[in-house]
């Protein structure tokens, strides 16, 4: 090893600058201003497809979708300071196949607050029959599809957005996308720049569109954003905090993994924000834990995926239970001590939530309780833990987490059990009219 | 065993998809996208290794990768957001599945056996699962506590307050007129081709199930048009 000593870097030859407080100062901003790293690749070497977008738009090829002022825009920066528009209402729930199927109190907590913060539903937003997943789990899982069949599923679903007003009395455009999945979210991201980008591609789908009816005036719909739910959580946190939370959470110890179909794919489009972990990391899902008062715990491995790996959960779930084990769970725990890891995706909060009791097989005996930051959110906003945030779902602790917030699990789980007999007698309660997601009634 | 031909045209194939040239723009060998891969920790396999495979061109030991490495690649797309080149190993992999689907390889069907329930459900439901698919039984690995609420599964799906998710066979309700249209998308796009060339009998059923289910849309745009008139 070499003896040189330095006076910055890294390693064992690491000594402090001494520098006073001012020369600190005129140093880092040196530092920040020509090593950025958003600088870095920023501008020249990277095309905004958004741009090319409008082009295609003032050339009469396509229609965009726009985010106006009814939606309540909000503007956020991402990872190379772009801007983007985040619509706050007249929101469509494009729902994700994981999350109703298997991780239900994701989309009922976030429609709860919606709800919460005076939202009304069939204006503020909708959830309809109309639609059927990105298909992407399986294109990425099996291989199974083409770019052509996800870019007309994506063009089909955001057409049904675009007009789904219509027979509520509202004018084409009224609701926006929200998409509740981080694998739809990178799906459609990578999708719509294929299609601007592709002119052949978009001659083949119109034909389909076209032959479906899913065409206005004879063009393709496109968004001007493609929105994540946790974009939503993100703009909204201080409202939902300062309006709704009920419970102190300060005492917990929480870990986050973000979700790589978020925040690696069509990475430019992903959220930071300086005031969350320096800008160093996605801000969506740490934003809210942070703005509600959390201790929000560092791990070393946060930059790891979760180990889903869409055909390994199904079939390759050595892999699956180990990665998420080794490389989440077990560092969760050892380094940050957490009583909490947050997902803000789907794929990610199935495999860390499901795969830990197996862990026992090899004397790995580590439990983490896993939910989804809208789920952690609205029980801090007090919530209904079953009959709301639905933990009877997750295999994780989960009662472990809501005890420390407070909430006797027990009490809790009685009132539901007795809810049960009344939803088996038909006395069913809704978030919003059921008649609002028949969308084939709405149709006739 | 494939001829140099066949593998030449598999070859061929794979970087004829107009994805190719954003997915492939040069490799220095740096193995910054293998450093990050979770499936290189786990498997004979490493993102730099198919990247540097196709940017030299080699033909044989591009078709030997597709008979087992590509489907070890978890499409995380860590590689993609790490790799200074801007490649998309993760992309590569994806076109060189299709490509193995396209010809019908035998990797392909092994790889692809345990999908098809999860096939079956996409493309008659456009959900890709369902909550009756994921039931305790079905899973002992995923431990005792999986249901903290003891109940049958319709009720426990009733007490779901959104009217769209109190199914049991499919993620959500989806109309049926969604579930037409997407028929339509998987035909003209060449998915249920796909789904033919992997695996014969599934398709058939498939293609029994969207039948039934066209007649059936068919009936109520009928009655609707009655009623109407």
């Amino acid at each position: 090893m070499s003896e040189t000593k330095g006076i910055a870097g890294h390693g064992a030859f690491f000594q402090p600058t001494n520098l006073s407080a001012e020369d600190a100062r005129k140093a880092t901003a040196w530092v920040e201003k020509v090593i950025d790293k958003r600088a870095v690749e920023l501008g020249e070497r990277m095309d905004d497809v958004r741009d090319h977008m409008w082009e295609l738009e003032k050339e009469g090829e396509i229609i965009v979708h726009r985010i106006t002022d009814a939606h309540k825009p909000v503007m956020v920066k991402t990872l190379f300071g772009w801007d983007k528009k985040i619509p706050t209402s007249q929101l469509w729930h494009h729902k994700s196949c994981g999350q109703c199927g298997n991780i239900p109190g994701y989309p009922t907590s976030l429609l709860w607050t919606m709800n919460g913060l005076g939202m009304v539903p069939g204006r503020d937003y909708l959830d309809e029959t109309d639609q059927t997943s990105c298909t992407a789990w399986n294109y990425h899982g099996s291989g199974i599809g083409n770019v052509e069949s996800l870019a007309a599923v994506f063009l089909r679903n955001f057409h049904q957005a675009y007009v789904s007003g219509k027979k509520l009395g509202h004018q084409p455009g009224h609701f926006y996308p929200l998409v509740h999945c981080g694998t739809s979210f990178g799906n459609y991201k990578e999708v719509r720049k294929y299609l601007v980008e592709n002119a052949t591609l978009r001659e083949r789908v119109k034909k389909i569109l076209g032959k479906l009816g899913r065409l206005v005036d004879g063009k393709l719909v496109l968004p001007e954003e493609v929105v994540h739910y946790s974009d939503w959580v993100h703009v909204m946190r201080n409202e939902i905090v300062s309006r709704l939370q009920k419970i102190d959470v300060s005492k917990l110890r929480v870990t986050v993994h973000m979700a790589c179909h978020y925040s690696k794919m069509v990475h430019e489009d992903a959220i930071y924000d300086p005031e969350v972990m320096g800008g160093n990391r996605a801000a969506t899902g740490t934003g809210m834990a942070q703005a509600l008062g959390a201790q929000v715990i560092d791990y070393s491995t946060w930059y790891d995926c979760c180990g889903f790996g869409f055909r390994h959960i199904i079939s390759e779930r050595e892999f699956t239970r180990s990665f998420t084990i080794d490389r989440k769970i077990k560092v969760a725990r050892e380094e940050a001590n957490a009583d909490l890891m947050l997902g803000i995706d789907t794929g990610c909060i199935t495999t860390m939530d499901k795969n830990q009791w197996i862990g026992k097989a090899h004397e790995q005996q580590y439990s983490l309780p896993i939910m989804a930051d809208i789920q952690f959110a609205a029980l801090a906003c007090g919530a209904d833990p079953f009959k709301i945030v639905q933990l009877q779902w997750h295999a994780s602790p989960c009662e472990e987490v809501v005890e420390k917030m407070g909430i006797s699990w027990d009490d809790a789980k009685k009132k539901f059990e007795a809810y049960l007999q009344d939803v088996k007698a038909g006395k069913i309660e809704y978030l919003y009219d059921p008649k609002l997601a028949d969308s084939m009634a709405r149709a006739a | 065993m494939a001829t140099y031909a066949e593998m030449q045209e598999i070859f061929d194939d794979i970087r004829r998809d107009f994805r190719y040239e954003h997915e492939l723009n040069g490799c220095l060998n740096c193995g910054i996208c293998t450093a990050t891969c979770p499936s290189a920790q786990f498997y004979d396999y490493s993102p730099r290794e198919i990247v540097q495979l196709l940017w030299t061109e080699n033909v044989e030991q591009v078709y030997d990768a597709m008979q087992e490495k590509i489907w070890a690649c978890a499409q995380c797309m860590t590689c993609a957001a790490r790799c200074p080149f801007k490649n998309s190993p993760g992309g590569l992999v994806a076109i060189m599945r299709e490509v193995a689907i396209k010809h019908g390889m035998q990797s392909a069907k092994d790889v692809l056996r345990p999908f098809g329930r999860v096939m079956l459900k996409l493309i008659t439901t456009g959900n890709q699962l369902s909550p009756d698919m994921i039931q305790p039984d079905h899973f002992p690995d995923w431990g005792p506590n999986i249901q903290k609420v003891e109940g049958d599964l319709k009720t426990l799906r009733k007490a779901i307050p959104m009217k769209t998710l109190q199914t049991t066979d499919t993620a959500w309700e989806v109309s049926l007129k969604t579930s037409v249209e997407m028929y339509t998308i998987w035909e003209d796009t060449g998915v249920l081709k796909q789904l033919e060339t992997m695996d014969e009998n599934l398709f058939d059923v498939i293609e029994d199930f969207i039948d039934e289910k066209r007649e059936e849309y068919e009936e109520w745009r009928e009655e609707h048009e009655e009623s109407e008139a």
